[in-house]
């Protein structure tokens, strides 16, 4: 399985991944998840989210759900680019893909690893009211 | 006829009469955990053999609001989560951390 993996304050390009979509011709689905930084969090009307990581361990971690997923699942790819540091409401805050032969195993596969990565990846954020 | 026996740990390996050096672990806080200990982090010695429960009691004594959050808390050595059970070793960088938020 073909894996990229990026945790980077950068902020993200979809147009530019959606570009770089690579699918072999037995690969029937793509399925991407775009998480966005949302305007409120907890009731409260926000300007952004301050994201933190444990680098050296979400990456390792990601990569043990990668392992998790393709074990699983006949999975061609998977992309996936986590924002960090400030993310202004209405950004994008995390991208990812899956690429496998039918939609059933590409949404199940990119399902588990966002649902994953919310238990076991260090990453946190940290809410910046509206000034 | 009762013999006692007095067993010194000690971080200097020249000094005369230890059984054994004292580990030294790296202990690194991360998210709002930082702010409940007052550092990024702190170096501990602890007595070989240590298992990283009774480690991480210690940890509370000495950080008491961290104490609260102890039920939440994750923790990992190195980069990979480990059960209370682990037996610390010399060089192991212990991380401790509030629940994971991404995404």
């Amino acid at each position: 399985m073909r894996r990229e993996l990026t945790i980077s304050d950068q902020r993200i390009d979809e147009q530019a991944l959606g570009k770089g979509r690579a699918m072999s011709a037995g690969m029937g689905a793509a399925v991407y998840f775009v998480g966005v930084v949302r305007a409120t969090e907890e009731g409260r009307p926000i300007a952004a989210l301050e994201y933190e990581a444990f680098q050296p361990m979400a990456e390792h971690q990601f990569h043990l759900l990668f392992d998790q997923a393709e074990t699983r699942w006949p999975l061609e790819s998977v992309r996936l680019v986590h924002r960090l540091g400030r993310v202004a409401a209405g950004e994008t805050a995390l991208w990812m893909e899956v690429v496998a032969p039918h939609r059933e195993e590409a949404f199940a596969a990119c399902q588990f690893i966002v649902s994953e990565m919310k238990r076991v990846v260090p990453i946190w954020k940290k809410a910046f009211p509206l000034a | 006829m009762p013999v006692s026996v007095l067993v010194l740990f000690c971080s200097d390996q020249a000094v005369s009469g230890c059984y054994k050096s004292a580990v030294q672990v790296r202990v690194h806080f991360y998210s709002y955990f930082k702010d409940l200990a007052g550092l990024a982090e702190v170096t501990e010695s602890v007595a070989p053999g240590s298992r990283l429960e009774d480690f991480l009691q210690k940890l509370f004594l000495r950080f008491p609001k961290l104490a609260a959050m102890k039920k939440s808390a994750l923790v990992a050595v190195g980069i990979d989560y480990q059960a209370g059970d682990y037996v610390l070793a010399e060089g192991d960088e212990v991380s401790l951390f509030p629940p994971v938020q991404g995404g």
